[in-house]
Order: C-alpha cells, then sequence, then structure tokens
C-alpha cells in the first residue's frame, strides 16, 4: 500500500470510538512507549511473546482488526527483520549446521535472530496501536502538554497539516503526468531525462505545497494565531479514572512479568529463554 | 538507514538520546533566534516532503534500510545544519510513531545519524567546496573549487554517505551484526542513493533559485542588493 493510501486510512481507524481511543493522548503515548522500552529491556522470548498477547488484547478491546494490524506489521518488518533472519549466519557460537561455501548456522545466531524477530514484532505492535488510538494531531498536541517547547509544537503540527496536503498535491501532479503518458518505468525514454521530471516533480510539489501553506498560515496569523494558541477539540479532558485504569493494568503486567523473570524462571527452570 | 528498536542496547540508546537532545537543544535555541512567519511554513512542508521521500525504502542485507534523507538539502536551503536537525527530529518522530520505521528508543541514534550528521556533514562540506563569501556589496558569491551545483551534488553524497556509515559503526558497537558486512553494504548501498540524492537536492535548490529565490537564505543577501540600485556587482546578478 502507498505512504498516502495508508496515511488517510491510519487517520480514519484513529477516529473509531472504543474505550482506548476515548483515552487521553498523552496517556496512550506513555504507555505505550514504556511497553517498547521494557520490550528492548528484556531478552526472554517468552516475555516478549506474553507482551503480544497482553498488546493484542489491547487491540482487540479497540475495535481494532487483528488480520490488518498484523499486516501493517508484516509490511514493516522486512527493513529491520533482514538483520536478524541473518543472524544464524553471522554470530559466532556452537555451530549446529554447516551449508557450502563456508557457512555455519550457529545456535546463539538461532536464539539472537529470534530474540531481535521477538522485540520487532512487539514494538511494531505497539506503534500500529498507537497509530490506530491516535490521530496524529493528538499525537503533536499530546507531546505540546508534555512539555515539547511550543514553537517546535506548531512546526509539529503545521507539518502534520501539510503533510496530507502534501500527498494531495502529489496525486495532482501525478494524475497530470498520466494525461500525458508519462511512465517513469518506460525505457523508450532517456533515464537521465526520467530522473529530471521526478526531480522536477519534487520541486514542484515543494512549490505548490509551500504556496499553499503559506497563504494558509498567513490566513491563520491574520485570525491571531500563534504558538501560543490551544485548538479547541471537544475531546479535550483531564486524566480520569479510564486513564489511571489503563496506567495501573499495563504497570502491573509489566511488574508481573519482570517478577516472573526475576524469581520463577531461576527457581523452576522451565521457560528459560534468555540470551545475552 | 533507520535502526529499529531492540537493535541497539538500552544504555547504548541512552548515550544516543542525550547526544541528540543536545543538539536538539541548540535546534530550538536557532529556531527561535531565526525562524518567522515566513520560514515557518517553509520548515513545516519541507519537513512534510522529505518524510515522502524517506518513505521510498529499499531493504538492505545487512543494513536496515536505504533511502533518500534530504538534510543536507535543508542545511543548504536555511544556510545552517539546525534547520536540518530540527526537521529530521520531527520527520523521524511522526516516522517512528505512526508508520514504524526507525524507532523510539533508537530515535536519538537515527537523529544523529540522519540529522546531525547529514545536516552538518551536507552543510559544511557545501561551504567548504563553494566557499560562499559576502562581498563588501553585501553579496554572497562563492570562491571555491567547485561550482554551486556540483558542491551542492558532492555535500548531499557525502552526507548520506557518512550517514549510512555512522549507521553502520552504531549497529556494528551493538554486536547486532559484523562491522565490515555492514559498513560495505550499508556504505556501498547509499553511495549509490547519494547520487540519486545529488541529482534531486541539485534540480529542487535551483527550481527554488528560478522560481521562488525568496525562500533561499543565501538570496536574503541579495535582495538587500536588490533593493540598493547602486550595486553593480558582476558574480552575483541580482533579481
Amino acid at each position: 500500500m502507498s505512504a498516502e493510501g495508508q496515511l488517510y486510512r491510519l487517520e480514519r481507524e484513529s477516529m473509531k470510538e472504543s474505550i482506548l481511543h476515548s483515552l487521553d493522548g498523552r496517556v496512550k503515548l506513555i504507555v505505550l512507549i514504556f511497553i517498547i522500552i521494557y520490550a528492548v529491556y528484556t531478552t526472554n522470548i517468552l516475555i516478549l511473546a506474553l507482551i503480544e498477547i497482553y498488546l493484542i488484547l489491547l487491540i482487540l478491546l479497540s475495535h481494532l482488526s487483528l488480520k490488518s494490524s498484523f499486516i501493517k506489521i508484516l509490511l514493516i518488518i522486512p527493513f529491520g527483520g533482514s538483520i536478524a533472519i541473518l543472524q544464524p549466519f553471522v554470530h559466532s557460537g556452537t555451530i549446529i549446521y554447516s551449508l557450502p561455501l563456508g557457512i555455519h548456522i550457529t545456535s546463539q545466531g538461532l536464539i539472537f535472530g529470534a530474540l531481535l524477530i521477538s522485540r520487532l514484532i512487539v514494538t511494531l505492535t505497539c506503534i500500529v496501536l498507537l497509530s490506530s488510538l491516535s490521530p496524529m494531531q493528538e499525537v503533536a498536541e499530546s507531546f505540546r502538554k508534555l512539555g515539547l517547547p511550543r514553537d517546535f509544537s506548531m512546526i509539529f503540527s503545521l507539518f502534520i497539516r501539510f503533510l496530507f496536503m502534501f500527498y494531495d498535491e502529489l496525486q495532482r501532479i501525478r494524475n497530470a503526468q498520466i494525461t500525458r503518458n508519462f511512465d517513469i518505468f518506460n525505457k523508450k525514454t532517456a533515464y537521465m531525462w526520467r530522473l529530471r521530471q521526478v526531480a522536477y516533480t519534487i520541486a514542484m510539489m515543494f512549490l505548490r505545497s509551500y504556496e499553499r501553506g503559506e497563504s494558509v498560515y498567513l490566513s491563520m496569523l491574520s485570525r491571531g494565531y500563534s504558538d501560543q494558541s490551544r485548538i479547541y477539540n471537544a475531546k479535550n479532558k483531564e486524566i480520569g479514572k479510564n486513564e489511571y485504569f489503563f496506567i495501573l493494568t499495563t504497570l502491573l503486567v509489566i511488574i508481573c512479568l519482570q517478577i516472573f523473570v526475576m524469581f520463577l524462571i531461576p527457581k523452576t527452570g522451565f521457560f528459560n529463554l534468555s540470551i545475552l | 538507514m533507520h535502526i529499529p528498536d531492540g537493535f541497539i542496547p538500552l544504555w547504548q540508546c541512552l548515550i544516543y538520546w542525550i547526544i541528540a537532545i543536545i543538539f536538539l537543544i541548540m535546534a530550538f535555541r536557532w529556531g527561535r533566534k531565526n525562524l518567522n512567519e515566513k520560514n515557518i511554513p517553509l520548515m513545516a512542508v519541507l519537513a512534510a516532503g522529505i518524510f515522502a521521500i524517506m518513505t521510498i525504502n529499499i531493504p538492505i542485507p545487512f543494513g536496515s534500510s536505504g533511502h533518500m534523507v534530504g538534510a543536507a538539502m535543508v542545511a543548504i536551503i536555511f544556510m545552517s545544519p539546525w534547520a536540518a536537525v530540527m526537521i529530521i527530529a520531527l520527520v523521524l518522530i511522526v516516522e517512528g510513531l505512526v508508520f514504524g520505521d526507525g524507532g523510539i528508543t533508537t530515535m536519538g541514534a537515527n537523529l544523529i545519524n540522519m540529522g546531525v550528521c547529514g545536516g552538518f556533514v551536507g552543510y559544511y562540506t557545501w561551504k567548504a567546496l563553494y566557499k560562499p563569501y559576502k562581498g563588501s556589496d553585501g553579496v554572497v558569491a562563492g570562491s571555491g573549487i567547485l561550482s554551486k551545483w556540483w558542491s551542492i551534488g558532492v555535500a548531499s553524497w557525502l552526507a548520506i554517505f557518512l550517514s549510512a556509515i555512522l549507521a553502520a559503526l552504531e549497529l556494528g558497537w551493538a554486536g547486532t551484526f559484523p562491522l565490515g558486512l555492514g559498513l560495505l553494504f550499508m556504505g556501498g548501498y547509499h553511495a549509490m542513493i547519494g547520487i540519486f540524492e545529488a541529482i534531486i537536492t541539485v534540480i529542487v535548490i535551483s527550481s527554488l533559485e528560478k522560481i521562488r529565490p525568496d525562500l533561499l537564505s543565501w538570496n536574503k543577501l541579495k535582495r538587500a542588493e536588490a533593493d540598493n540600485p547602486n550595486s553593480d556587482n558582476p558574480e552575483v546578478p541580482s533579481k
């Protein structure tokens, strides 16, 4: 799926209604970042699997499609996953299988690769959940409320507005090119010529978006907008009992998992999948 | 080039975050001093543009992913590497939190690679090669070994290449994959991607120069010259 399509679909999903959607943006942001940090900290694959189950429960609670959530994760995984998949071949350790050309598969590499993949899945599930629960503007507002400098959060907020405008402009330019039979993969035209057209497209996209953005921004300024402005939102509210319940539940899950790692696994010896 | 979460140990992530935060604070200070109602929408549009450019990814076997960065372009347009730090930080936040490209714990490292290294290498390489100077009449011209456009191209290439090398070094230090292979693959791929980045950066900046020269920081001095009818600098024609 194109980034453009993904952008609009994410925004539509984040507009859904559920208990988790209605939570304060700051709470969703902090809790999910906390889970990511814990997932990076832990070296036990079983713990990562249990965190993933908790995240799946949250996805179901948010009325989000499990299938589309995992498709999104699968689309992102190849970029980091390529490193993880190669670990059995590049990590030193006990050789468990030898391939031609002096390539060996090591058990340590296999486990390390599995750990990297597990971490990647958990952290990406967190991100997919966060992006499906909070519209981008809410994320920007949450950062502002959490103390991001006002001028920076104003640029952040404008950037998110311009992002959609930018993709609209890109689509218009693409449509105009298609109507003129322009095809970037058409080898009948010179490669440099095609490259130049791509660069002109990017330049035009910048200029058109800038000119529209400039007029919108100047209109906002003339109506009293500044970095001190607060945009009214009917959903603006204080942190309530639902937010506290979400924070406490997540904290409890993490604490229980850590107790499990620290005390139960060493005593029983079961599920000891810790590495490093 | 985006390093995902879990590929660098937390204690190393913390070091990168501290360095990145120091650079971010400096960038905010620069922003407060230099940004006005004309620059703010430009900055937001450039961030949106760079976001779009970065979404075009190529998976790399021994690295994370290959794509264009645009940090040098931003630094040269604003004539400040701090602008690149600020814009790349914005882009990384949205990419990391919304699209899962990059990571949260590794955002500090990613900002150092793309924003700090890309911006500073891009800007100072361009400055060293083109040697822009302000004449006695206030006009900016170049006295370096390369022309304006060649110097922009070389600076953009070097910025993305060194950013990729830095990412490979970080992953090597983290023990995620062998340093030699990482340098070979990340460096090799980005040396090629850098050529596209250089061509596109030159065309984008030259288009801005033709259509909206007022958006380029080096032209602010030219505008002062245009206001002065007695100016007769032959090297840089006034608008």
